[in-house]
């Protein structure tokens, strides 16, 4: 009787604690710790805004009139063709033997990347003065560094990996200058008088990229083009009235990126090609649509893109990116004026040509850049490949030849590339194989040496991120 | 003669407790350095360090011993923070599809326009380097690991460094356990 009794309380005991086990099972969430990733929780904010009312090129000094007037010209960001290739006949260097190079002059900066323009005889920086806070349009003599003019307007800059970082656009009249807050600013070339002056920041709601603008500007037949984002996709306004002559609408919200405009001539059409943040645009550059998209390409969509698109004459245009974008190769075409663009590839940064920074070099049929970090086993090598095979590496500088973010541009049948430490190494231009000349340390305890270079008469201005210099660079 | 043999009785006994002497001593010195065996301990070189990912893995405990430290004085403070956010990400905001750490580990906070602060969650992170390497190459490498040694058991033989493809990991002094970049300072 008794072992009955202690058998069934220990049944029932057993029951009720299933029961008890089993309802907590059902009712208990094992996540409840844990915490949803949501936007917002790093408390962004818009910060304190502080209203300012800046004036474009309120300011204006001329030191000298005297310097030495040179004939050839560097006249934009990547050259007088926009293809970083110079035409100048000026036989150049190609070792310094035992000597370092010697520097001309050299000019301490604002720390930042915008690189020089040169015309005859001049060169002209965006420089942002830190002790100033403003944005300085100087001009300085290109045999001497000597100050010529300088003309500035007060602007606040927080550091944030340098702030100036565009190279002016230089016409015989005109110089057009984009500051890092998008204060876009039009120059008398020869009296540095204010023409005009947009802050395209206030006036298209254009969102400023991130680290500052890089887009250079563009002077095309006499017309400033600026490629936009916010109300607008592009602007063309007059030099020397800053009457806009045309504005391409942005129905789909595209945003300003570092990459600058590109003039190419297709089907018969000149246009002008912009990678915004949200896709790819041409804008027909004349005629009486002048103004109006020709086309677009939204599958090249990336975030942060810096370098600007490689038009190719056969219509494959080359776009690459940083940040893990890889790149892109697409096909244009054109039937009875209508254009299309077909995607021929797409892939990451590991598996062929792609730039973080600076533009490719389309030469001689075929492309050449330098891999960023993210590059997979050629990771900062100086890679060559062909438009028609993009991931088929031609030749490369090797894994004991790396670079950086640096510029690289052609010259004189030489190939020129700036490490991030302003190491200069000159290679033999060739299609075949890579074939270095020399290499050498221009700038001492460089840092970030980004800037692209200008060549003009021989003479080679580059900078790191606090200082110009100049190398004479004629045999 | 008889003088001579007691010379060398005393020679012996001297002789025998010399050798003890030494023995001991011996056996002490041998003790004394087994007991401060723990003054190397293991270490991992950041310039060395390719983040393949095999510290969260190989580690004998769970999660890794190895976590992410952050270096703030060389930090940009990027609103686009290349060790925060996946590549290509959608927005730069805190959404956990936007996020690269696995484990959220990583405190984005808003300091100023246009500055953002990262600060690593030791308990969260696992020490899988995604990081790291997304730091390294597309900022300036502030975010980096190292070998915790309030977490450590210092194993004769590091299973993490025999599998190390960089050779980064290796013993250095105790008083020297931390090889960081920048100023950050260790752990109490």
């Amino acid at each position: 009787m008794k072992s009955k009794l202690i058998q069934k309380s220990v049944t029932v005991t057993v029951a009720f604690v299933a029961i008890v086990v089993f309802s907590w099972w059902l009712v208990a969430n094992p996540t409840s710790d844990f915490e949803e990733s949501l936007p917002g929780k790093d408390n962004r904010g818009k910060g304190i805004v502080i209203e300012e009312n800046i004036v474009i090129g309120e300011n204006f000094e001329r030191v000298t009139d005297n310097f030495e007037v040179l004939d050839e010209t560097w006249p934009r960001f990547r050259g007088a063709d926009i293809n970083n290739i110079s035409k100048s006949p000026v036989k150049l260097k190609d070792n310094f033997g035992a000597e370092v190079p010697k520097i001309l002059w050299s000019l301490d900066l604002g720390e930042g990347h915008s690189g020089a323009a040169i015309y005859k005889g001049l060169v002209y920086i965006l420089d942002y003065d830190e002790e100033a806070r403003s944005d300085v349009l100087r001009c300085h003599s290109l045999t001497t560094g000597e100050e010529i003019w300088r003309r500035w307007y007060k602007v606040n800059i927080k550091r944030n990996h340098g702030m100036a970082r565009t190279v002016p656009a230089v016409t015989d009249d005109f110089i057009l200058t984009i500051g890092p807050r998008c204060h876009t600013m039009c120059v008398e070339r020869e009296s540095g008088n204010l023409l005009w002056g947009i802050d395209i920041e206030k006036d298209y709601q254009v969102e400023v990229p991130m680290w500052y603008t890089g887009q250079c500007p563009l002077i095309d037949d006499g017309n400033a083009i600026i490629g936009l984002g916010g109300t607008s996709l592009m602007i063309a306004v007059d030099c020397r009235t800053g009457d806009k002559i045309w504005e391409t609408p942005n129905p789909n919200g595209w945003k300003m990126s570092h990459s600058s405009v590109v003039p190419f001539t297709f089907g018969g059409r000149k246009m002008y090609v912009y990678s915004a943040i949200g896709g790819l645009v041409a804008v027909a550059a004349d005629g009486p649509n002048a103004g109006s998209v020709l086309w677009e390409e939204p599958a090249w969509n990336h975030s942060v893109i810096a370098p600007s698109p490689v038009c190719m004459p056969d219509g494959k245009i080359f776009l690459t990116a940083g940040y893990g974008a890889g790149s892109m190769v697409i096909q244009l075409s054109e039937e009875n004026g209508v254009f299309s663009t077909k995607v021929l590839d797409e892939y990451a940064p590991k598996d062929g040509l792609a730039c973080e920074q600076q533009t490719p070099i389309f030469y001689d049929g075929h492309l050449f850049g330098i891999l960023p970090k993210d590059g997979g086993a050629l990771r900062n090598q100086f890679v060559c490949v062909t438009p028609g095979n993009t991931k088929n590496v031609i030749w490369s500088s090797g894994k004991e030849e790396r670079f950086g973010l640096g510029p690289f541009f052609i010259a004189d049948n030489k190939f020129f590339i700036l490490d991030d430490q302003a190491v200069l190494t000159i290679l033999r231009l060739s299609t075949k194989e890579y074939t270095k000349l020399e290499q050498v340390q221009v700038i001492e305890d460089a840092h970030d040496a980004w800037a692209p270079f200008a060549l003009a008469d021989g003479f080679l201005v580059l900078r790191d991120s606090k200082k110009m210099v100049c190398i004479d660079m004629r045999l | 003669m008889e003088k001579k043999a007691e010379n060398r009785r005393e020679f012996i006994r001297k002789s025998g407790r010399l050798t003890l002497g030494l023995a001991i001593g011996g056996l002490g010195v041998l003790a004394a350095s087994r007991a401060t065996a723990g003054e190397w301990v293991w270490q991992i070189d950041p310039f060395k360090c390719n983040q393949c990912g095999r510290c969260a893995t190989e580690c004998v405990l769970n999660p890794s011993a190895v976590k992410c430290i952050h270096a703030f004085d060389l930090c940009g403070y990027c609103d686009l923070c290349g060790g925060y956010l996946k590549p290509d990400a959608n927005e730069r905001s805190t959404a956990a599809e936007n996020q690269l750490c696995p484990t959220s580990a990583i405190e984005r906070k808003f300091i100023e326009e246009p500055y953002f602060e990262y600060v690593i969650n030791e308990e969260l992170c696992i020490g899988c380097a995604k990081c790291v390497k997304g730091c390294t190459s597309f900022g300036n490498g502030s975010l980096h690991l190292q070998i915790m040694h309030h977490i450590c058991v210092n194993c004769n033989e590091c299973s993490i460094a025999r599998v190390c493809p960089s050779d980064a990991i290796k013993r250095v002094k105790a008083s020297e356990a931390y090889q960081v970049k920048g100023s950050w300072s260790k752990p109490l």
